[in-house]
């Protein structure tokens, strides 16, 4: 399923906060189709990397290509391209969960209501959630708001997905039905990048497993690999402490 | 302070023939203070140099008098060649005025929404535009509703200000009965009155507005 075709490009990135730096020379392809998990403890730089990547970050040195569109100049166009899942689900309190869906339909890309209520139905579906679509996101619980915003995310019809964390701030017992969405979407050969510390799915689900401790790529490599026989010391340390 | 039935009635007549001014130019002025108050909150937040700048103009606004705002449109402004009737003139005083106060409350009212929000919104790829007025006005609205009101309310209460510069609002209207007869007590109790009533009313409607923007998202 993976291809050659790179969907995401990052090189050479640097970034600081001031004068603390929080990515250090990051080099990450990540192809058509792959889906990458990346892991690290608190600080290590997990969601400064991939909010670099739609530029909810800005950097200072390196560059970052999504699917050949070039750095800064076209912000919305990348933006739509990339879909993006918070680990605070972030939907919209004031909107039900169907307008959650369409906003962007229609304001961004011009689609009529009905049709955009189509595109939104249908993927409301595919997270099996389409008869909570006139509820407001109050009155679901954590994992059917992480679904919703996830259907969100795919109404845009993204190239590539970023999930930082989405099943951090749920209860253990939705973890489950968030994970087998994302599993779904994964086997449907969506490209994501995925910040967790969901060992299990990383194992089942991931091509490439990475590892960042201060800033860095400390060790990337396919789960059997990356959890079987980790090369850095660091790593070893870490899977040691989660597993 | 005899019971004097047709001298309430002349002042009450006074009070209603000016009342519809009077509630326009406070109506527009709510409407006035509002687009700029939030004009400067949204500009206050595009940049550093910008942000010091609206600050600079919201604070000055805030601590100089309504009057002194008033008399300085009024006999300032023709010396550069702008005449403009009273009504003009004190409708745009009480909007920049109060505009000031607004933009502090609508400020705590975006602070209070989590950052998560425009950045949602940001990542759908919605232009700034679309995230300011269809993601970030409406949850601050919901915020603000109360001290927005109590604000609208102290526009309606400063139209007596417009007195000064010769507009024909119920203040100046029930002034000109009390210096001719020179008879006080009866024409500002009235007056009082009818400003309670109508400052009680626009309370009411505004914590409707509150219940229905609340009931909206049930959170
Ligand atoms: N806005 C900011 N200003 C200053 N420093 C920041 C900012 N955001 C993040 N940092 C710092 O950058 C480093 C990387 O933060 P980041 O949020 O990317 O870590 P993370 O790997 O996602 O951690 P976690 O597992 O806790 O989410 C941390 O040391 C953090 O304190
Ligand atoms: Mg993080």
């Amino acid at each position: 399923m993976v291809s050659n075709d790179v969907v995401i490009a990052v090189k050479g990135l640097n970034k600081w906060y001031a004068d603390f730096q929080a990515l250090k020379e990051i080099d990450l392809d990540v192809m058509k189709g792959e889906q990458i998990v990346i892991c690290g403890p608190s600080g290590s730089g997990k969601s400064t990397l991939i909010r670099c990547i739609n530029r909810l970050e800005s950097f200072q040195e390196g560059s970052i290509r999504v699917e050949g569109v070039a750095d800064q100049n076209d912000l919305l166009t990348l933006r739509r391209t990339v879909g993006m899942v918070f680990q605070q689900f972030n939907l919209f309190p004031h909107l039900t969960v169907l307008r959650n869906c369409t906003l962007a339909l229609t304001r961004a890309r011009g689609l009529e209501k009905a049709a955009a209520e189509d595109v939104a139905l249908s993927l409301l579906d595919r997270v099996r959630i389409r008869e909570q679509a006139l509820k407001y996101p109050g009155q679901l619980s954590g994992g059917q708001q992480q679904r919703v915003a996830i259907a969100r995310a795919l109404c845009m019809s993204p190239k590539a997905m970023l999930f930082d964390e989405p099943t951090s701030s749920l209860d253990p017992e939705m973890i489950k039905e968030v994970l087998d969405v994302m599993a779904d979407l994964a086997s449907d050969g969506m490209t994501m990048i995925c910040v967790t510390h969901e060992m299990g799915f990383a194992r089942r689900v991931a091509d490439r497993v990475i590892f960042m401790d201060q800033g860095r790529i400390v060790e990337a490599a396919k789960p059997d690999i990356f959890f079987e026989a980790p090369r850095n010391a660091r790593t070893r340390a870490f899977l040691h402490q989660i597993l | 302070m005899a019971f004097d039935l047709p001298f309430l009635l002349q002042i009450l007549k006074a009070i209603f023939q000016a009342m519809p001014l009077t509630l326009a130019i406070a109506l527009v002025s709510c409407a006035g203070a509002f687009l700029l108050g939030f004009a400067f909150e949204i500009l206050r937040r595009v940049n550093r140099p910008l942000g010091l700048l609206m600050r600079l103009i919201i604070d000055f606004i805030r601590s100089t008098p309504l009057l002194v705002q008033i008399y300085f449109f009024y006999y300032v402004l023709p010396y550069y060649g702008v005449v403009l009737p009273g009504v003009v003139v004190g409708g745009m005083a009480l909007s920049i005025y109060y505009s000031g106060y607004l933009a502090e409350v609508f400020k705590a009212g975006i602070d209070t929404i989590p950052a998560g929000q425009s950045e949602a919104a940001l990542a759908l790829g919605l232009a700034p535009m679309d995230v300011t007025f269809r993601v970030i006005a409406p949850q601050m609205l919901r915020n603000i509703a109360a001290p927005m009101g109590n604000y609208f309310v102290s526009i309606l209460k400063s139209t007596p200000y417009l007195a000064v510069i010769g507009v024909a609002e119920m203040m100046g209207m029930t002034l000109e009965i009390a210096s001719s007869t020179f008879r006080y007590a009866e024409p500002m109790l009235l007056l009082g009155i009818v400003f309670f009533i109508l400052a009680a009313t626009m309370a009411w409607c505004v914590r409707r507005l509150e219940v229905r923007l609340m009931q909206s998202s049930k959170r």
